[in-house]
């Protein structure tokens, strides 16, 4: 134990750039799926289509091998490639499928009495989402968000096979040389991170409760 | 003539009975093989060898797909396995932490004698060297007129380069390798999965990689080998290590497949699976019918 953590010392300035490149590729894919998945979940809710659609390919996505994904992702112009691009692509499509469930299923669940009591109001369909419908779904959009998030965390290791850089450089260096110490600085720090992330979507979730109390 | 002709089937189908009575209880033999296409071949080539062998055929125990060298090693030594494939450089490199010379005469006889001293023996060498390659593109190749790496020291600056992670670990990887021939590419390369490295190369993604000289994917994806032209890695022979305890069974076995493996044909073995999709016993089973009893 002593031991590895001189080791960790020993390569602090590697660890800490692995580190941020991992945090990176996390923030971003995960920021980019919200931007994607919310906004399809939510128009899931109101055409049978999008939901049949959008949610069966994002399940089929969620089947394939990542590295297989990236085998087909190296050929194409632009989204692919070698190193973070095809990387952050991959990410993206993995974190879909949790949060485009999470903001579907926090909307379908919203009692039917509420959502006739706004529009008895007299609530535009635009003020209902997001005064009645979107805070009420809150819990269950950042359930979504914090599971794509954590996973995302754990899937970036992959990132490494590709030359995204990342925690996963460390894994695979000690993977290709049998070394647990190399292994360990690249999986611990990843575990760390996912708990980091998770707690500070948490908080964030906490801080939007309070803002937006429906 | 007809009677003689009867006669004869009689007693050989005695012989063939016996023989088969004899085999279910008579000597076996483990082969182990490491978790790649080339050992799983190099496997089945010893358990069909096995098989055929004149007289009663071996009853045959097959431990593919052991996780490491390691692993295969530590089978061995207690006896778990009798046999597995291996090469000169990586038991002195990885197994007796050893500096494996360039020559490859001089790397045989330096891992023979350190098996004996862990009490083991090994075959000659098969025929074949697994060693690094460093692959290009053969429309490169033939563009830039590259044949051996230290032409490419040359035209380096302008490529970019990706390599397994194995090949930046290792002690005759990609920083002893650059210093040799002193090559500085465009940017620095990258470290990415081996198995994607020829994915990129052949998707013009990458210009250089360091792949396994044996590869079937190397006439798959039309790339081309450089020729290790300064001899900076060592020598990667092919060999069987074995226990002594089976040495009686297996040495007719080795004479027949010892010197036979040829790079091509090992080449085209491992095309035939990784590419071709083929099975592995199939694939061996052919190159022992093609290759002379």
């Amino acid at each position: 134990m002593l031991g590895w953590l001189r080791f960790l010392l020993f390569h602090r300035r590697e660890l800490l750039q692995l580190f941020a490149e991992h945090l990176g590729l996390v923030v971003l894919s995960t920021a980019l799926a919200a931007a994607i998945g919310l906004p399809l979940g939510v128009w899931a809710t109101r055409r049978r289509g999008v939901r049949r659609w959008a949610l069966g390919a994002a399940n089929i996505v969620q089947t394939i091998p990542s590295l297989a994904l990236f085998g087909f992702l190296l050929p194409l112009p632009l989204i692919g490639g070698v190193g973070a691009p095809s990387a952050i692509v991959a990410l993206v499509l993995y974190s879909l499928l949790p949060i485009m469930r999470g903001a579907y299923g926090g909307i379908v669940q919203v009692d039917a009495a509420v959502r006739e009591a706004a529009i008895a109001l007299g609530m535009t369909p635009r003020q209902r989402l997001l005064q009645v419908e979107l805070p009420l779904a809150l819990p269950a959009i950042f359930g979504g968000l914090r599971v794509a998030a954590v996973i995302s965390v754990g899937t970036a290791t992959i990132a490494a096979a590709i030359g995204a850089g990342g925690l996963g450089e460390f894994i695979f260096r000690g993977l290709a040389t049998a070394d647990n110490r190399l292994i360990l600085a690249g999986a611990v720090p990843a575990a760390l991170l996912a708990l980091g992330v998770d707690g500070s979507l948490g908080a964030l979730e906490a801080w939007l409760a309070r803002r937006y109390k429906p | 003539m007809n009677f003689s002709r009867r006669a004869f089937c009689l007693v050989a189908g005695l012989v063939m009975a016996l023989g088969a009575a004899a085999c279910r209880s008579g000597p076996r033999l483990v082969i182990g093989a490491k978790d790649f296409t080339e050992q799983i071949v190099l496997g089945e080539l010893l358990a069909n060898a096995a098989r055929q062998r004149p007289g009663a055929p071996l009853d045959v125990v097959r431990r593919f797909d052991l996780g490491g060298t390691l692993l295969c090693h530590r089978a061995l030594l207690a006896g778990r396995i009798d046999v597995y494939p291996e090469y000169t450089g990586t038991a002195l490199a990885d197994i007796f932490h050893q500096t494996p010379p360039a020559d490859a005469k001089a790397a045989w006889r330096a891992a023979r004698a350190d098996y004996r001293r862990a009490g083991l023996r090994i075959s000659r060498p098969l025929g074949f060297d697994d060693s690094f390659a460093i692959l290009v593109r053969q429309s490169m190749a033939k563009r830039l007129h590259l044949a051996n790496v230290s032409e490419l020291a040359r035209v380096a600056p302008r490529l970019r380069a990706a390599f397994g992670y194995e090949f930046f670990q290792r002690p005759d990887g990609y920083p002893g390798w650059a210093r040799a021939y002193h090559i500085h590419f465009a940017s620095p390369p990258r470290a990415m999965a081996l198995a994607l490295t020829y994915l990129a190369l052949a998707s013009h993604r990458v210009d250089v990689i360091a792949g396994d000289s044996t590869a079937g994917r190397i006439q798959a994806l039309r790339l081309a080998a450089l020729r290790d032209d300064r001899h900076f890695f060592p020598a990667y022979q092919a060999i069987y290590v074995y226990r002594p305890a089976a040495a009686p069974l297996l040495a007719p076995l080795l004479q027949r497949l010892q010197g036979r493996i040829s790079t091509a044909a090992m080449r085209a073995m491992n095309a035939d699976v990784d590419v071709r999709h083929q099975d592995p016993k199939a694939v061996a089973l052919r190159f022992l019918a093609a290759l002379k009893r």
